[in-house]
């Protein structure tokens, strides 16, 4: 491990995007800032351009009109980075997954490294979507099967 | 000078009052309210696939598909809205939505659910006509519903075209309805 990846665990910068949301996510994003959940503790801390960010935090079902900027947003992110989608829109296109004016998904448009499911997520959810990301939790869900066997 | 030195110690005699205010979330868990909607969960013990789920769904998520004599029922939970319509449209009430919300992951296909069912075909043409426990509801049904035993005919493994034929070929039933 070198010393980039040891400094990158401690306390991660995030730039949030918002790439068509409802504001749903965004306003949880913004919860998890208040002195109730206060991820600044952990050294979570917003910044406002993608060039002093260590991770973006990208909302909505990637339309077609920010398709451009978000990898523009990408590309300005400086080396190493994470992308974490917040909400069921990154994660699956949402309600909107077969429309035409969105993309469905954050996954056709960027490699994402975690996704944080919920309509919108609990603050808490994305306290922990962002832990994942880096590894200092593990994963709690798994796909469910059932065969019906005669 | 002196007023705002007061009121800046009234504001810190305040903050004593209040106590600590942040939660200590990732180091002690913090349950959701009861009638938190989380990941939905299938009771397959329960269900018929009906498919009325699939109908109810907003985001379109929950695929039905007969092959090859089995019946799929796959829930893509990656774009689950948790608005718990699945759940109130289920006749035999096998969706619930659980308190899980850590549902964070690297590949959404970790969100999925697929149940399979065997297909029950029909013994006169081989359409399928529904699942086991379909046949066993309806079959409780309509034993509960009248004396006359309609389970015994093997009337019930019937499509509803052959079903049709049957009855006009068998001359009991016939009679039964007109009587």
């Amino acid at each position: 491990m070198n010393a980039l990846d040891w400094c990158f665990k401690k306390s991660i910068w995030v730039y949030h995007v918002n790439a068509g949301a409802c504001n749903g996510c965004d306003i949880e994003i913004l919860n998890a800032l208040t002195p109730y959940y206060d991820v600044e503790r952990f050294g979570i801390r917003l910044v406002h351009t993608p060039r002093h960010a260590d991770a973006l935090l990208v909302t909505g079902p990637v339309t077609r009109q920010v398709r451009e900027r978000l990898l523009r947003l990408y590309d300005a992110t400086p080396e190493p980075k994470l992308v974490i989608g917040v909400g069921s829109c990154p994660t699956g296109g949402g309600i909107w997954h077969n429309s035409y004016a969105t993309v469905g998904g954050l996954g056709k448009v960027l490699p994402v490294n975690i996704y944080i499911p919920g309509c919108p997520p609990r603050p808490e959810a994305i306290l922990y979507g962002v832990a994942q990301a880096l590894g200092l939790v593990p994963q709690q869900v798994s796909p469910q099967e059932y065969a019906e066997v005669t | 000078m002196l007023k705002h030195t007061i009121s800046e110690l009234k504001e810190a005699v305040l903050c004593l009052e209040a106590g600590q205010v942040t939660l200590r979330y990732p180091f002690e868990p913090h349950p959701p309210e009861g009638n938190f909607r989380g990941k939905p969960v299938l009771n397959t013990r329960k269900c018929m696939s009906c498919g009325a789920c699939g109908n109810a769904c907003p985001a379109r998520l929950i695929s039905i598909t007969d092959a090859e004599g089995i019946r799929t029922l796959l829930f893509e939970l990656a774009r689950c809205t948790y608005c718990g319509e699945c759940r109130d449209a289920c006749p035999q009430e096998a969706i619930t939505l659980s308190q899980q919300f850590e549902l964070s992951t690297a590949s959404p296909q970790d969100l999925t659910i697929r149940a399979q069912f065997q297909l029950v075909m029909c013994t006169e043409c081989g359409e399928p006509i529904g699942t086991e426990r379909q046949l066993d509801l309806v079959r409780e049904k309509v034993n509960a519903a009248s004396e006359f035993d309609l389970g015994a005919l093997d009337y019930l493994r019937l499509c509803p075209a052959c079903k049709r034929k049957a009855f006009v070929r068998d001359a009991r039933l016939v009679q039964e309805v007109a009587a």
